[in-house]
Order: C-alpha cells, then sequence, then structure tokens
C-alpha cells in the first residue's frame, strides 16, 4: 500500500468518525429546537438531514482536497503530519459549515418568531 | 493500466460517482421536502417545486464535476497530462471534491427555499386560521 493510500484512508476513517460524533452531539438538541421553531415535522426532518448530508460532504470534499507528497519510506511522523494537516482542513471546513448552519437557524428562528 | 487508459475509465467513473452523488442527496432529502412544499404550496405547485429539487442537486453535482480541467484551461497539451498517473489521481480527487463542494452550496441554498415555504405557510394559517 503506497504511503498515499495509507494516509488517505486514516484521514477518511478519522472524518467518518468525526462527523458521526458531531451528528450525535447535536441531533437531539437540533430536533428540539426545529420542532420548536417550525412546528412541521417535515421541515424538522428536512433540516436533520441536511445538516447531516453537508457535514458529510464537507468532510469528504476535505479528504479529497490538496495533500503534501509522501515519499516510499517516510518516517513515522511524517505520515502524522500530513494527517494532522489533511485533519486541519477537515476540521476548518466543518466550522465554517456549522457557522453557516447556526446562521441559518438563527434566520430560521428570526423570520418565523416573528410569525407566530 | 496505461495512463490513456486510466484518464479515459476514470473520467467516466468519476463521472457517473458524482452524478450518483447528487442522485443519492436528492433522494436522501426528497420526501421531507415534498411533503414541506406540499404543505405550503400545494399538491399542484409541489411537484414543480419537487422536480426543482431533483434538477438543482444533478446540477450542482455534474456542475462540480465538469468545473475542474485536465489542462488548467488550456496551460497543458494533452501528451503532458497523460504522461504523469499522479496528477491524473490528484484531478479525480480535485472532481469529488469540487462536486462535494457544489451539493453543500446547493443544499444551503435549498434550506432558504424551505424557509421560504415556512414563511408562506405561517402567513396563510395567520390569514387563515381554520386551514391548519
Amino acid at each position: 500500500m503506497s504511503p498515499h493510500s495509507v494516509t488517505f484512508l486514516t484521514v477518511l476513517v478519522l472524518s467518518i468518525l468525526i462527523v458521526v460524533w458531531i451528528d450525535r452531539l447535536l441531533r437531539p438538541g437540533l430536533r428540539g429546537v426545529l420542532e420548536q421553531i417550525v412546528a412541521l415535522p417535515a421541515a424538522t426532518e428536512f433540516y436533520l438531514r441536511a445538516f447531516a448530508t453537508v457535514i458529510t460532504f464537507v468532510a469528504l470534499a476535505a479528504v479529497m482536497g490538496t495533500h503534501p507528497d509522501l515519499k516510499d519510506g517516510a518516517r513515522f511522523m511524517e505520515y502524522v503530519w500530513v494527517v494532522a494537516a489533511r485533519l486541519q482542513e477537515v476540521f476548518q471546513n466543518l466550522l465554517v459549515v456549522l457557522l453557516v448552519y447556526v446562521g441559518l437557524i438563527t434566520v430560521l428562528m428570526a423570520a418565523l418568531r416573528r410569525k407566530q | 493500466m496505461s495512463n490513456e487508459r486510466y484518464l479515459i475509465v476514470s473520467y467516466f467513473l468519476v463521472a457517473l460517482v458524482s452524478l450518483c452523488l447528487g442522485l443519492a442527496v436528492y433522494r436522501v432529502l426528497r420526501a421531507p421536502f415534498a411533503a414541506v412544499a406540499e404543505a405550503a404550496a400545494g399538491k399542484l405547485r409541489s411537484g414543480v417545486l419537487s422536480r426543482a429539487f431533483g434538477v438543482c442537486m444533478t446540477l450542482a453535482a455534474v456542475l462540480g464535476f465538469l468545473s475542474v480541467s485536465y489542462t488548467e484551461r488550456g496551460c497543458m497539451n494533452y501528451e503532458a497530462v497523460v504522461k504523469n498517473r499522479d496528477y491524473l489521481v490528484q484531478v479525480n480527487e480535485k472532481q469529488l471534491q469540487r462536486t462535494a463542494d457544489w451539493i453543500v452550496a446547493a443544499v444551503f441554498l435549498w434550506c432558504f427555499v424551505v424557509l421560504f415555504c415556512l414563511i408562506a405557510l405561517r402567513s396563510v394559517q395567520a390569514n387563515h386560521p381554520d386551514r391548519t
């Protein structure tokens, strides 16, 4: 297995774990907030599925992104640095998307609370 | 497998994967979106909205795939592209990355469409409290 494949698979597995963890952490609270704001189960379901889709795809996009090359016979710490560099991009993209989603929920709250 | 063969196979394979990603996201979000659209806009217009949603997701995925240029927008010739296998793999990864980026953008756009549907629904309910 080439160094590129090793780092790619490691980052892919770690990213999937991170996405699952974020989803499990935020979903119950998000569901409660959305149920209170939108009062329409289909809309709640849509926003929850959109959230899961968005964080999954943004993590995948970061994993597929630019990467430093590793030569054959690279040392252990060189692998660690490459994995860390890729994970940094995953976290960065996830943070941006979470902020956009928070903005969306805030707009949702402001717009729908005013109508109630 | 020669680089040229790899280029041909990977190009069409990644195109298919991109298209499938767009369709998969559409399938995941279709049912709740259709229910919201139907509640807000009625059965007839919700059909149009649902179809527009499907078209938008598919186009976003295809657009992401097509937005990557093998020749760096004409800066490289075909021989230079085919010579390097690592470059071909990198371009494939970039195509998938752009596909994912465009799908995320499209999902966010449709989140705002759902928001407008909900606002319209609330307005209708406020004007006609008997229609809940």
